[in-house]
């Protein structure tokens, strides 16, 4: 079998559709893993030793489970016990939330480096603890999980290829369709590989410009 | 090029001046002191960690407007003196109060509420030894976030504050650089503004010079001297700068094993020492 380019022009508009839902799904997702793993990190380092502990069950649970474990427990499972939720919102939260507990720890180590001088300044300036919080460390302690923060969206713009497996009709999903329609899987299964290393170039991108800038300003 | 500092502006602290006749020291079974209310009042204090005991019943005054200048061995506990004094560390037992309000306890003995502790040492200000400036913030912004959220000062006003006080140790043109585009001696000074910004009645200083080099130190002390001149704040100081605590001190206390072994005038401490402690101590710092 040879490469086919004319078949490839014709599966690439329905490709570039699975683009933009992985992009839109991707987007979502992140939006709740960088901003739940803050929320996360902040409790777990404000709450008592209970607080704590639910934190840590939680995180160690949806880090525990397989992700297609948990996307099939939502698709499958969900409906038997009244919750019925579409398939795209199910990827969404399931992706979102294992991400936002493999953030947390990275904000977690991030507070932790911050030198404790830092909150005797706050202390000694008598700032208040939201301006403490929101001015101060949380700044910090993202500026410092930034270099892992985009790493772990790069890894949610592949991971989102699982969301297949529950009809999210994401780039692989897509490339799969094109593949069983016509029996020809080498250009599609290349095209999308070739889609999802491009989506992965602004990140590589943003990775090199934040060490340029940190290298400079904060030397 | 660096700025000249600046002397004529206008004092941090409305305080008055320190009667300098007092030497701030409590004698036991004495009678009600007859000088003004302390500005720090340290009574029968103790702190230990674990099973370390860091200070034994600690009883100091600093006067209003009063310099004075702790020295001693590392580790006798003077800067714990500091942090308890900025509620950094909570006392094992004694009370500490800062314009005659404790800190530690409210009238009706409870513990201190944090947003009392807050407002009541909102009259201190601290210099580290590591300077602790924000490193994501411009000196700017490390210098307009107190006065904004503390003093409540609109935009305008804190930066005319901040500037003031960038003047006031020679750094204006560093407004915008970042702390970690300064030198250790340009950090410190940035620090000295930060913490007067907040326009303090009492000022910490701990160890401010112990983490640069002789020349950048030289820069920092130079800013104090002009501070304690040509304001009537009352400093605290830790400092192992015998010259300087020489001659910017009303008063200096020897610390050594958590205690104040001797207090006196920088005259009697470092020309006539009494202690035994005193004398051998000076000796090893000044002959290093």
């Amino acid at each position: 079998m040879s490469w086919d380019w004319s078949y490839a022009a014709q599966i690439l508009p329905d490709l570039l559709w699975g683009v933009w839902v992985t992009v839109v799904v991707t987007t979502a997702c992140s939006a709740i893993a960088l901003t739940g793993g803050l929320a996360i990190a902040v409790i777990g380092s404000t709450c008592g030793p209970a607080g704590r502990l639910c934190v840590r069950v939680m995180i160690e649970l949806f880090r525990g489970v397989p992700i297609l474990v948990l996307l099939y427990f939502g698709f499958y499972a969900l409906p038997q016990i009244g919750v019925t939720l579409a398939p795209a919102a199910i990827g969404i939260l399931v992706l979102g939330v294992v991400y936002a507990a493999y953030c947390s720890e990275v904000y977690r180590g991030a507070l932790m480096t911050i030198p404790p001088g830092i909150h005797d300044a706050c202390v000694a300036l008598s700032l208040p603890t939201r301006v403490i919080w929101l001015r101060v460390l949380l700044p910090l302690a993202i500026q410092k999980s930034m270099p892992a923060l985009i790493n772990y969206v790069l890894v949610l713009y592949r991971q989102s290829a699982f969301l297949f497996a529950i009809g999210v009709p994401v780039l692989l999903a897509r490339a799969q369709i094109a593949g069983y329609q016509s029996f020809r899987y080498l250009e599609p299964y290349t095209l999308a590989g070739l889609l999802y290393l491009l989506m992965n170039l602004p990140f590589v991108y943003l990775l090199h410009r934040y060490r340029m800038t940190n290298a400079g300003a904060h030397a | 090029m660096r700025e000249p500092m600046r002397s004529n502006v206008s004092a941090p602290s409305a305080v008055e001046p320190a009667a300098k006749e007092s030497d701030g020291v409590r004698m036991p079974g004495a009678g009600p002191a007859q000088s003004p209310t302390p500005a720090i009042r340290f009574t029968r204090v103790s702190k230990a960690f674990g099973s370390s005991q860091i200070l034994t019943e600690l009883d100091l005054d600093v006067l209003p407007g009063e310099k004075v200048t702790l020295i001693g061995p590392s580790g006798s506990g003077k800067t714990t003196v500091l942090r308890l004094a900025m509620t950094l560390e909570r006392p094992t037992s004694g009370d500490i109060r800062l314009f005659g309000e404790s800190i530690i306890h409210n009238d009706e003995g409870l513990p201190r509420s944090s947003r009392d502790e807050a407002r009541i040492r909102s009259c201190c200000g601290m210099v580290f030894q590591q300077f602790n400036l924000f490193p994501h913030m411009t000196v700017l912004e490390n210098l307009v976030l107190a006065p904004r959220t503390v003093l409540k000062l609109d935009k305008e006003e804190s930066r005319e504050l901040a500037m003031e006080h960038l003047r006031l140790v020679g750094l204006s043109q560093k407004a915008s650089s970042y702390p970690g585009q300064l030198s250790g001696g340009q950090q410190q000074r940035i620090a000295i503004a930060r913490a007067l910004a907040l326009r303090p009645q009492i000022l910490l200083l701990d160890e401010i010079t112990s983490s640069l080099d002789p020349e950048l130190a030289g820069e920092v002390l130079e800013v104090i001297r002009n501070v304690a001149h040509v304001t009537q704040i009352t400093l605290l100081i830790v400092t192992h700068e015998m010259r300087f605590a020489r001659e910017v001190s009303d008063r200096v206390a020897m610390f050594d094993g958590g205690r104040i072994v001797e207090q006196g005038s920088p005259d009697e401490i470092f020309g006539n020492p009494r202690s035994e402690r005193t004398k051998a101590f000076l000796q090893s710092v000044l002959n290093h």
